[in-house]
């Protein structure tokens, strides 16, 4: 195995997983793009800067989790009712907080791409010219339309609140 | 969402990331003051920001872990069956071409008929010559005498018959 890749699946494997499982709220489909995406990683390894591999890979993770969403409503819509009511994966982690299992929902109901740059922005930690590059989107875009994530769910939260 | 809301949900914003002055950050704790609606955002804001540090990255399942690990493996290159390497295809290629190269460099062996042909066409060539020889004599003994026609005509006369019997002797 090359260094550099072990490298890589050390470093990124939990943030892209992540975006994964955010964005498509299944955990074995959240596992096949996360997987997809390091097969596509390892075989442009000698193509990629390697100071651009997360971004990359967490562009290359969300897109294909993108089509993967279009073609499940292409053929069943997804029934997100079938969600167990304490989601494995994501969700498991924070069980002790009954906030952050509603917070963790309250990202995964949103639409994209407010969705995913609350996850690479917010979760992952990526700097704002960082989820620009991966979501392809100006920097004021991604400003923009993070405030009105925020906005959504803060507004979901204070609804729960006593 | 209006013009208002956006102008504070961008103050907001760059005062969780730090990125808002200490100016702007006064101005608009003085402006929250004053307006209910605007400091419970900000409260709001500061309970996401406090709600978000305790969901950051999840740790990958084993089983994902796994089967980043086995991408190497699984993606290395399947052995190509060695007869449809390219320096096996070149090999085999290249058999006509040395098969029919060595061909051309085999010396012929004539047939028997081959032979007997041209054994008949040496024969009748020597008749010409003959017959040449002795036409020759005669216009040479009309024009310088006798003496250097029987000389230069029998000279010719016996090349011709040394060239015949060495070639029967080749023959042979």
């Amino acid at each position: 195995m090359s260094r550099r890749y072990r490298q890589w699946v050390k470093e990124y494997q939990d943030q892209a997983w992540t975006v994964a499982r955010y964005i498509l709220k299944d955990a074995q489909e959240a596992e096949d793009a996360t997987q997809e995406a390091f097969v596509k990683l390892w075989n442009n390894q000698d193509n990629i800067d390697p100071a651009r591999v997360r971004p990359w890979l967490m562009k290359v993770t969300r897109n294909g989790c993108l089509d993967r969403l279009r073609r499940r409503r292409d053929n069943v819509e997804f029934d997100e009712s079938h969600m167990p009511a304490d989601v494995s994966g994501p969700m498991q982690d924070a069980a002790a907080s009954e906030t952050s299992v509603r917070l963790k929902r309250a990202i995964s109901a949103l639409k994209e791409p407010y969705r995913s740059l609350v996850v690479l922005r917010d979760v992952n930690q990526h700097s704002y010219e960082e989820v620009a590059g991966m979501l392809e989107l100006s920097l004021a875009q991604v400003k923009t339309y993070l405030h009105r994530a925020r906005k959504q769910l803060r507004e979901q939260l204070s609804e729960v609140r006593p | 969402m209006n013009e208002y809301d956006e102008k504070w949900e961008e103050q907001i914003n760059a005062l969780l990331d730090g990125e808002l002055s200490s100016a702007d950050a006064d101005l608009l704790k003085a402006e929250a003051s004053d307006d209910r609606e605007l400091a419970r955002a900000i409260i709001e804001a500061y309970q996401l920001q406090k709600a978000m540090d305790a969901i950051r990255v999840e740790r990958a399942p084993d089983s994902l872990r796994k089967r980043l690990r086995a991408i190497p493996r699984q993606q290395r290159p399947a052995p190509v069956f060695r007869i449809l390497q390219p320096r096996w295809v070149m090999a085999l290629a290249a058999i006509p071409l040395v098969v029919f190269s060595v061909s051309l460099m085999q010396p012929e062996e004539p047939s028997a008929q081959e032979i007997a042909k041209a054994r008949q066409d040496l024969a009748i060539a020597f008749a010409y010559l003959d017959k040449a020889g002795q036409f020759t004599g005669q216009e040479i003994e009309s024009t310088v005498g006798n003496t250097m026609s029987d000389a230069i005509a029998g000279s010719v006369i016996r090349n011709i018959k040394s060239q015949n019997e060495t070639s029967k002797e080749n023959e042979a």
